[in-house]
């Protein structure tokens, strides 16, 4: 019993997220296993026992059975999967309401911009951090752009693109949003476990899409407020671009033209 | 093309004078022959030929990338010329091998064979499908002529990078107009096609005696009517923005970004369709067949068709679910739905074999492995259906892994098509040894690909980059991938070698090799111009079985 449980309890090899949202995430994806395994066993087993069963074999006299309906059988393999979409649909909608949900007041908003080939964090204070991965070496992981946030508090994260779609993707908040032009995305995450993530854009966006990763330094609240509090408005952090620590505040926002705050591509 | 042996009596009397005046004196052959013929089986290997052609040279572009993913930090090629490569080979793939190759190969070979036509509705039109899609083909390759290279922003081409600013050069315009020319090449194959059905088909053939491939192609011809054109028109729009500063996809100047999603995808899911459901009727044909029974269940698998074409056009936001733009339960509950025609397909699939005398040969053999491929990739797709799940897996290596278990499921039955196929095509039988290898090698390789990726996805590896980090967790599952597809390209080196050979040394085929059930097996192999001489009595839909075992016809009811 207790192995039957364990079994039960496996996540079909999918990694676990940080957020309060991998519960739902990954509810659905067990349940999804629940359904797919044993029909997809079921399927190849009735196609090989067909195959081994059914197979001529050299010098049998056995003639081929020359039936065509039959209706019980054909609506049962109607109905069943028709109830078993029903129940994945039903689950799965509440999920996504939970998923979905945008916070009225979150605890802190940041505004994320992507550009070719870089992103540029915005604080509530006008902080920014930005910055482009290493176009000479994408084994650099120290040069590249930071998106603090405090843990176990709502954040807001505002998606925009200054130039092509871009996609935003932490694969330990198992999530991905596009940054459409023309489109103001947000959404919420709620990170449990303080730590260093990795993320990268996640749609084709140019030359140098591979190289546009950055990290996200989940703070414990206090180290946040700390951190937080050790910016000045309209203070810049570049990455991998040592000597513009103080950039201007307008400056950088006038447009997207970063060339000084973030590293030149190579050629 | 000349028929190979003298015909053995036919087992059925000829009940009508004779369908057809031959003309006495020369016919083109060679060059001539494929330039200028309105024979609908001579566009039809054109069209099959070509494909394999796109479908060699987009395998080409598979292994530069594999080879680019097999360590981390590799610089084998550059970033550009990998981008290139994944453009190129999904377009090519997509709308000159997969599409294509089944509904205006096969489509355009087997349909009027299949319905007693001589022909198709419009011959010379079929010819100028013919030369547009080779036409755009063309453009696609010629793209890596240019000064700029070929387009590189993947094959569906998100604008605004695809606008002028971002994109600059020739290269673009011609993936544009490549595409836009085999866009209207499908239109043209659509229109002839269903007219052919319409009004061509012999007497006695009614609408529920055709066998499940034409049905297959008909509702993939309707699909390609309400789709190709929204891409055509897409494609134009794009065009004028890149030279006439149209701006429909411009957001700085008022235009929306999402309004190309939306309109590529209105086409690009019904296209998924548009490819799968050919393979579907090959896969069908084959089983039944090799299983010498009636395809089990066969008008459930109609109805299963029209609703799999109907879910077809309204589940196109499925590829958006993370733009934040999409009514998403909506259309997650279509999404889903298309799980439960597509499993009563599985269903009679498995009916059709069960207690039949099954006969494993390689057109069979690709089969089954057309069904494992598929039924994983189906599984899989049910799970990215699910918006929440999506939001995990986007563009990540399991989404690639995904539509890859899905296609090349599809590709599995098309090969098993052309060993089922080719001896009515040619007269030859393909070597059965040669092709037995070469199905494990595909099996072997296909899966060994794209299985890993699945892993590769949940941890996080993205679409469409040139390079990794190497620490990543990454490097032994592409290491295995780009294996895999190596072992590919030797499967495909087998095949093609087996077809090359056969064609020329091959066993004779005869009439009906097979012992097949339906109008195809009735006429020699190759069959003369316009097809029949004489047509057995259509009672079923299976005419060419029920005149050969009479005492084995179809049990009615259950």
């Amino acid at each position: 019993m207790h192995q039957l449980t364990g079994l039960l309890a496996t996540n079909f090899g999918s990694p676990s997220g940080v957020t309060t949202q991998d519960h739902y995430t990954r509810e659905l994806w067990r349940l999804s296993g629940y359904f797919s395994v044993p029909i997809g066993l079921i399927v190849l087993g009735l196609i090989t026992f067909a195959i081994v069963r059914y197979r001529h074999r050299p010098g049998e006299d056995r003639k081929p059975a020359q039936f065509q309906y039959h209706i019980p059988i054909e609506a049962t393999y109607t109905i069943i999967p028709l109830v078993i979409v029903a129940v994945i649909f039903g689950v799965m909608y509440n999920a996504e309401n939970h998923v979905t949900k945008v916070s009225a007041k979150p605890s802190v908003a940041i505004t994320v911009d992507g550009f070719q080939w870089g992103w540029r964090f915005v604080y509530p204070n006008g902080h920014v951090q930005i910055g482009t991965g290493d176009y000479n070496n994408i084994n650099n992981n120290n040069d590249l752009p930071v998106l603090v946030m405090p843990s176990n508090e709502t954040v807001q994260l505002h998606v925009v693109s200054l130039d092509v779609v871009h996609t935003f993707y932490v694969k330990e908040f198992l999530f991905n949003r596009d940054l459409i032009p023309g489109i103001n995305n947000t959404f919420d995450v709620n990170v449990t476990k303080p730590g260093l993530y990795p993320g990268q854009c996640n749609n084709i966006c140019g030359e140098y899409h591979a190289y546009m990763r950055f990290l996200v330094d989940v703070m414990t609240p206090t180290q946040y407020a700390a951190w937080y509090a050790n910016q000045p408005a309209c203070s810049v952090t570049t990455a991998g671009v040592p000597g513009i620590q103080n950039g201007s505040c307008a400056a950088i926002n006038a447009g997207a033209d970063f060339t000084g705050y973030t590293q030149a591509p190579k050629g | 093309m000349t028929i190979l042996e003298e015909r053995p009596q036919l087992p059925f009397e000829a009940h009508e004078p004779s369908l057809m005046e031959i003309v006495p004196g020369p016919r083109p052959h060679g060059i001539v022959k494929f330039v200028t013929s309105t024979d609908h089986k001579q566009i039809g290997l054109n069209y099959l030929f070509t494909g394999l052609a796109g479908f060699v040279i987009a395998g080409l572009m598979a292994l530069v990338m594999r080879t680019q993913l097999i360590v981390p930090n590799n610089h084998f090629v550059t970033e550009n010329v990998y981008n290139e490569m994944f453009t190129i080979h999904g377009t090519i793939m997509l709308f000159v091998f997969a599409g294509p190759f089944a509904f205006a190969g096969f489509g355009n070979y087997l349909v009027p064979l299949m319905i007693g036509a001589p022909d198709m509705a419009f011959p010379r039109f079929n010819n100028l499908s013919y030369w547009l899609y080779l036409g755009g083909f063309s453009l696609l390759l010629a793209g890596f002529l240019t000064n700029n290279g070929a387009a590189q922003f993947g094959w569906f081409g998100y604008a605004p990078l695809t606008e002028a600013i971002h994109s600059p050069g020739p290269g673009a315009d011609l993936w544009i107009v490549g595409i836009g020319l085999t866009g209207f090449s499908g239109i043209f194959t659509a229109v002839n096609i269903i007219t052919t059905v319409f009004t061509l088909r012999a007497p006695g053939m009614v609408m529920f005696r055709m066998p499940i491939f034409v049905w297959n192609i008909l509702v993939t011809m309707f699909l390609i009517l309400l789709a190709f054109p929204v891409l055509t028109a897409a494609m134009a729009l794009l065009w004028i923005d890149r030279h006439l500063g149209g701006n429909f996809y411009d957001a700085t100047k008022g235009g929306q970004p999402i309004l190309w999603q939306n309109l590529f995808w209105f086409f690009g899911h019904p296209e998924v369709y548009i490819i799968a459901l050919p393979y579907f009727g090959i896969a069908t044909e084959i089983l039944a067949t090799m299983s010498r029974k009636p395809v089990f269940g066969y008008k459930g698998m109609i109805a299963a068709t029209l609703s799999i074409g109907a879910l077809a056009m309204g589940v196109w936001a499925h590829h958006m679910y993370t733009t934040g733009a999409v009514l998403l339960p909506f259309f997650a509950a279509m999404s889903l739905l298309i799980a439960v025609p597509t499993g009563i397909k599985f269903f009679n699939w498995i009916g059709t074999m069960w207690r039949g005398t099954i006969v494993l040969n390689t057109a069979m053999l690709f089969c089954l492995g057309f069904l494992a491929m598929f039924l994983f990739g189906g599984i899989t797709g049910v799970i990215l259906a699910q918006p929440v799940l999506d939001f995990q897996l986007h563009n990540t290596y399991f989404v690639v892994a995904h539509f890859h278990y899905v296609l090349i499921g599809a590709v599995m039955a098309g090969f098993g098509g052309l060993y089922y196929w080719l001896p009515k095509m040619t007269g030859r039988k393909l070597s059965e040894k040669w092709g037995k290898l070469g199905f494990a090698l595909l099996f072997i390789g296909f899966n060994l690909t794209f299985f890993p990726q699945h892993d590769l996805g949940l941890r996080g590896m993205p679409r469409r980059i040139e390079t990794y980090n190497a620490g990543m967790g990454w490097n032994f599952l592409n290491e295995l991938s780009s294996i895999g597809a190596y072992i590919t390209a030797l499967g495909v080196l087998v095949n093609a070698w087996n077809i090359f050979t056969s064609w020329r040394n091959g066993e004779l085929a005869g009439d009906n090799p097979w012992d097949g059930q339906t109008l195809e097996w009735a006429c020699s192999s190759p069959p003369p111009d316009h097809n029949f001489e004489a047509l057995p009595p259509i009672r079923s839909e299976r005419p060419v079985w029920d005149a050969n075992h009479p005492d084995m016809l179809t049990k009615v009811g259950h």
